[in-house]
């Protein structure tokens, strides 16, 4: 018991205070090379002996960043290039910003000049991902990200440490899958905002380091028995599901996170890359193998019954769409899925989340009506 | 046994206070609501008039926007599920309910036995809210409880293109200012609340009977309009803002009981 509270603790605290684990990096003078959403190469960072750092935006005012962004800006951009203006990320040596959708177009090009001491490097990824030109195509754009990074890192990246690299995510991504899985038996330790914070501690960790830890909170959960649990399941789907206030409201109204879909935590890591001979092409053809997510083009949009799978396997009582406000990605697969998840009578709630809003009480009214909605449902 | 339902707006508290689940045997509104001393006020009140103190009481429950921060309550219900009970028991056979609250709108469906089966609620903006009229019933100077007849005399009602109500309050000044008539000016007012609100209960799906609550339901012209709007006829709760209440303390009574 000791140890899982002392495992659950180290994951927590990680994900809570990211910068204590981003200091004994800078002591260490291993570089750190930050990773903007949603999806960013991270083995070749990884293969180049420094630190990927998962920029995720924070719970802050904007005093800066609207210089460079409308009001109708997402709260992910906007509070990740404030917390980059204010000199929070002066310790990385470059940061990676893929262009998925219109604000990380424009979030890119504003870091460039808003935060010009932390070098930006962009990348752009095929929208027509499924063809070969495009594996071909993000391989030549991974290659220009790998000679940025053996300039800034002063060292060429082998074939050989770029394999290894694929190899520990791989690794890592199938351990967290484990994690999921087996969080769904255990509600009452591991609660929604535990498990979020476990998932995203890896951000800010070696993945190696974070792949033992989630390894050893596995094997002790599993000392214990399945623990019954009274209150309703849910599934979550989106972007991201902070402030972390929300989770605890979740928490509060007896509500247990038994999967999820967010782009933070479980789109991550529910694909692994391609291993083969060319370790970029793998890396390449892992764009076109995912599913599942609004930034990538599916025209017979699957994630619609991907969700609904997902909550019939996991018995969920209902489906939490936690929409970053203005993130119109999302907003365009919403009706899609709602759609087929009312057809198949599995509740729903649109749940609109901003970083940046100081009070949450109307999320806490949606949250607890769903709560009592599915609690009363007959 | 008696129980109380304590609903804490942001611009008003409504209590109702109830004997075996069926007899009303007092109803409060009093106009201040969530972190002001509305609350206990009303609750105080609304016992003190029937001769009761908090002891004879069996169970109150606390709704609506203020209902965390109510010490008097051995239970917090959110306003959705309270509406959907008290309108339930007021017309039995509500599918769909339209609650226009002081800060917010809501669109609610109702399953079997007065459940919930869908929610939407408005964006964190007062567009289409008790809030956005009651800003334009300033500009217009007059009491809000005189929108719906000056709306009704409008001879070529305006359109109000802003949604926002700061935007749509310059817009308004605008119009009066280039000689829009009050009453042109009110009917755009009531249509910009209305459209808003029907986006939110077309995106839940229509059924009917629907029902609308809150203190905006006494706005005749706003029923009037939203009919027109969702092509259905539109029933006023007949206990409009206490509706909340009425629910909080029926469900007050079915937990005790």
């Amino acid at each position: 018991m000791t140890q899982l509270k002392e495992l659950m603790s180290a994951l927590d605290n990680a994900a809570k205070h990211p910068a204590q684990v981003i200091n004994k990096c800078l002591e260490e003078k291993r570089l750190m090379i930050g990773c903007a959403p949603e999806y960013c190469p991270e083995e070749i960072v990884y293969a180049a002996g420094m630190l990927p750092v998962g920029l995720w935006g924070g719970l802050t005012s904007i005093k800066n960043a609207n210089q460079y962004f409308p009001a109708f800006a997402c709260s992910l951009v906007q509070t990740t290039l404030e917390l980059g203006m204010r000199g929070v990320y002066d310790g990385l040596a470059g940061v990676i910003v893929p262009a998925h959708c219109d604000h990380l177009k424009c979030f890119g090009q504003d870091w460039k000049v808003a935060v010009p001491q932390v070098r930006f490097i962009p990348l752009a990824h095929p929208i027509n991902r499924k063809l070969e030109a495009a594996v071909e195509y993000l391989k030549s754009e991974y290659s220009r990200i790998k000679s940025v990074l053996e300039e800034i890192g002063g060292q060429p990246i082998s074939d050989q440490a770029l394999s290894e690299a694929i190899e520990i995510y791989n690794d890592h991504r199938k351990t967290l899958r484990e994690f999921t899985l087996i969080a769904r038996d255990y509600c009452t330790t591991i609660t929604p905002s535990l498990r979020h914070n476990v998932i995203k501690s890896g951000y800010f960790m070696d993945k190696l380091e974070h792949t033992q830890l989630v390894n050893g909170l596995i094997e002790e959960l599993k000392k214990a028995p399945p623990e019954a649990w009274q209150g309703k399941r849910v599934v979550l789907t989106g972007i991201m599901a902070e402030p972390n206030e929300i989770l605890d409201m979740f928490e509060d109204y007896g509500l247990a996170v038994v999967d999820d879909d967010l782009a933070q935590e479980s789109r991550q890591f529910r694909t692994d890359v391609p291993q083969g001979t060319d370790p970029l092409e793998g890396l390449a053809r892992y764009w076109s193998c995912m599913e599942g997510c609004s930034l990538l083009y599916d025209p017979q949009k699957n994630r619609r019954f991907m969700l609904k799978r997902m909550a019939e396997e996991s018995r969920a009582d209902g489906v939490v769409a936690c929409i970053m406000k203005f993130c119109e990605m999302e907003e365009f697969d919403y009706p899609i899925y709602k759609k087929t998840l009312e057809e198949a009578k599995i509740p729903l709630l649109y749940l609109e989340l901003d970083l940046v809003t100081p009070s949450l009480e109307q999320v806490r009214t949606r949250i607890q009506s769903f709560a009592e909605m599915i609690s009363r449902k007959r | 046994m008696i129980t109380a339902g304590v609903d804490i707006g942001s611009t008003s508290s409504k209590v109702v206070v109830l004997a075996e689940g069926e007899k009303i045997l007092n109803k409060v509104i009093i106009p201040v609501g969530a972190g002001s001393s509305g609350p206990a006020r009303a609750f105080e009140q609304s016992i003190r008039e029937v001769n009761l103190s908090r002891e004879d009481i069996k169970r109150v429950i606390a709704t609506g926007y203020g209902r965390n921060t109510f010490t008097g309550a051995d239970q917090q219900i959110t306003e959705i599920t309270c509406h959907a009970r008290g309108v339930y028991e007021l017309v039995p056979g509500v599918k769909t309910i339209i609650d226009i609250g002081g800060q917010d709108a809501k669109a609610i469906g109702i399953g079997k036995g007065g459940t919930v089966s869908n929610l939407i609620m408005n964006d964190k903006c007062a567009a289409g809210t008790g809030r956005f009229l009651e800003v334009m019933s300033r500009i217009l100077e007059i009491n809000i409880e005189d929108l719906a007849d000056l709306a009704a005399l409008a001879k070529n009602e305006i359109s109000i293109s802003n949604t926002c109500t700061v935007f749509a309050e310059s817009e308004v000044i605008s119009q009066l200012s280039t000689g829009t008539s009050r009453e042109d000016v009110a009917a755009g007012i009531v249509q910009s609340v209305v459209g808003r609100v029907a986006g939110l209960v077309k995106r839940i799906g229509v059924q009917c009977e629907v029902v609308m609550t809150g203190g905006v339901c006494l706005n005749w012209m706003i029923i009037k309009v939203m009919e027109k709007e969702l092509a259905v006829p539109v029933i006023a709760s007949p206990m409009a803002q206490l509706t909340g209440a009425l629910g909080a303390a029926l469900l007050a009574f079915e937990s005790a009981s």
